[in-house]
């Protein structure tokens, strides 16, 4: 709590201190969960050899998408030279390698047997997209590192710089997270079209929480991003949703239209166990935030632009929960003699464990919100100290 | 060296499930875990209702996609061209699960030495035996009996069958019995289409 009383001494508001306490409680909680599932004799969560990723991965997508797309819009402004956009780029590099880490930690509760991790670094297997997530994962994180320091000293020419190698390392971070998927031959998943849905998805949904987190802060009186800014934003936002939903619809029309195997698929998207987080997407985090976003005078309210945000960044998860779990409802492209038509009907008397599908437990649950408030209230002290101390900067 | 291979013919196979026990008692698999399994399916009504059975376990694909998914080469090929583990270069990421086509795959989601057969009782001697072989949080699944082929003697499930429906032996010698027993029953890999190329062979698999 020191680091707290040093930045109340300077000249914005300090970090609030009601809110610390709450997301340090949910840490430690998240925490003791996570020890407690590595110390317990038996799995506390929901994943079974039928859908071996659950919540972790879901979320582990979602956030290297977040992270991407922060990195996207604030390299971009360099690299294109948008003026306006530069005002924002170390709130969103902030963003983005919180993100990131975020992600990491996700990837680490999700191993069972992390007391082997190392071995990735020794004897990686080199066509292994996992290889290649960790390779890249790393190679963004410390470009984030390197970006947040040139900021903060204002190296305009070296940010410049940094930036033309960022842009293709943040679009090749999600592709190669897509490739994880994407690369399985047996799956739904299999579909040349998934790296740039993660991309796009990636700048919807890593826009529009830059958007919420630009409006937290200028709140918390730590910076002003100022109405036209956010408004230029939005429209940008609505850009990228047009672009997502147009990719998806390809997609989708591509495995029902033959109406042959993958149609069963699409019937589980649409009408069937992922269906809710489907529609849920589609109407609440597409069509709604487009409607909203796409004309001018709805950017310039704050507030409709606040509910857009939120709802496209929740979207973007329901299509991570969709995505990955129609992957294991109808698991693959061809009709499967090893899979008989009552397996996924969750006939308990299946040998081998190979029925039931998936539900994240509480134990899952408590970690995920663990680790969501460590990297928020990472966030936070982050912006605290930076964004505070480029302020006085200019001041001076 | 050799590239040791199965035929399973459905043909004569009865869905005893012998195999999946024999499976179980020769390698000690923790509870719920099936390195071979039978699966039974009913299809139509009666009276063109027709019950389906199929024992699978690990098809130890030559183009395996569990081994190009692995990030730390645990899952790889041995010098007999089947597809092993090494339990101590596994991290637990389940890559190679969610690659497998053919569901052989397990993780050790429990711990073995507090896991039990049977629910609310303690572990049995069996089970407290082999529960070393078996760390938590690897993926595990069949090694086509390693050790007793290495003995000269047939895998377990091969040995056990009571109809002889199942045959082992080296794919790539032609006047082997199961390279032959193939050939003259027509049988064929299942989902060959995804080329992975197993060496397990089904023989009256329905189109």
């Amino acid at each position: 709590m020191s680091n707290v009383k040093t930045s109340a001494a300077g000249a914005h508001k300090p970090l609030p201190r009601a809110l610390i306490i709450v997301l340090a409680v949910l840490t430690a909680i998240g925490l003791g969960c996570w020890f407690y599932s590595l110390a317990a004799g038996l799995e506390v969560g929901g994943v079974s050899n039928v859908s071996p990723w659950g919540i972790y991965i879901t979320v582990f997508m979602t956030f290297v998408g977040l992270s991407a797309g922060g990195l996207i819009v604030a390299s971009s402004a360099h690299v294109f030279n948008i003026e306006p956009f530069k005002k924002v780029a170390l709130p969103a590099v902030i963003m983005s390698t919180v993100c990131i880490c975020a992600a990491l930690g996700f990837i680490i509760v999700d191993l069972r047997n992390p007391a082997n991790m190392w071995r990735l670094f020794t004897g990686p297997n080199p066509v292994s997209p996992l290889t290649w997530d960790v390779i890249v994962i790393f190679t963004y994180l410390v470009i984030n590192i390197i970006d947040i320091v040139l900021l903060v000293r204002g190296d305009e020419r070296k940010v410049s710089i940094l930036s033309r190698i960022a842009l293709p390392v943040a679009i090749l971070v999600h592709s190669v997270t897509a490739w994880i998927f994407s690369l399985q031959v047996a799956r739904t998943w299999y579909t040349a079209i998934m790296a740039p849905i993660f991309v796009v998805s990636a700048c919807d949904s890593g826009l529009a929480l830059l958007i919420l987190g630009l409006v937290c802060l200028e709140a918390l009186g730590w910076f002003t991003a100022g109405r036209e800014l956010i408004k230029s934003l939005a429209g940008l936002l609505a850009t990228f949703i047009a672009v997502d939903a147009f990719l998806i619809a390809c997609e989708l029309l591509t495995m029902g239209y033959p109406g042959a195997a993958e149609a069963e698929a699409l019937s589980v998207i649409l009408t069937g166990a992922a269906a809710p987080y489907f529609w849920l997407e589609a109407i609440g985090g597409l069509l709604i935030p487009f409607c909203i976003l796409v004309f001018a005078k709805n950017r310039e309210n704050t507030t409709l632009v606040v509910v857009s945000s939120a709802l496209v960044v929740l979207g973007v998860l329901c299509k991570r929960v969709w995505l990955l779990f129609s992957g294991f409802a109808a698991p693959y492209a061809e009709n499967s003699p090893v899979v008989p038509g009552w397996l996924h009907a969750g006939d308990a008397a299946s040998m081998g464990g190979l029925a039931g599908f998936y539900a994240p437990s509480v134990f899952e649950i408590l970690v995920t919100i663990g680790i969501v408030a460590l990297f928020t209230l990472v966030f936070l002290v982050l912006c605290n100290k930076l964004l505070g101390a480029r302020a006085e900067a200019n001041t001076q | 060296m050799a590239h040791y291979g199965m035929l399973i013919d459905l043909n004569t196979c009865v869905g005893c499930a012998a195999c999946a026990v024999a499976c179980k008692i020769q390698n000690g698999t923790p509870a719920e875990m099936y390195w071979c399994k039978v699966i039974y399916d009913e299809e139509g009504t009666y009276p063109h209702a027709k019950k389906r059975v199929l024992p699978v376990s690990c098809q130890h694909c030559e183009n395996a996609p569990c081994v190009r998914a692995c990030p730390t080469g645990a899952s790889h090929y041995d010098e007999n061209r089947n597809v092993q583990i090494d339990y101590d270069r596994c991290i637990g990421c389940r890559n190679c699960m969610a690659a497998c086509p053919y569901e052989a795959r397990s993780c050790n989601w429990d711990d073995p030495a507090t896991n039990t057969y049977f629910k609310g009782f303690e572990q049995t001697p069996f089970e407290t035996a082999h529960a070393s072989k078996h760390p938590r949080g690897v993926v595990e699944k069949c090694v086509l009996c390693r050790d007793r082929v290495s003995e000269g003697k047939r895998p377990a499930c091969v040995q056990t069958c009571i109809t002889e429906s199942r045959y082992f032996g080296d794919l790539d010698d032609p006047d082997s019995t199961v390279s032959k027993k193939i050939r003259e029953l027509g049988a064929r890999p299942l989902l060959e289409s995804y080329g992975t190329k197993p060496a397990l062979y089904y023989a009256g698999l329905e189109e």
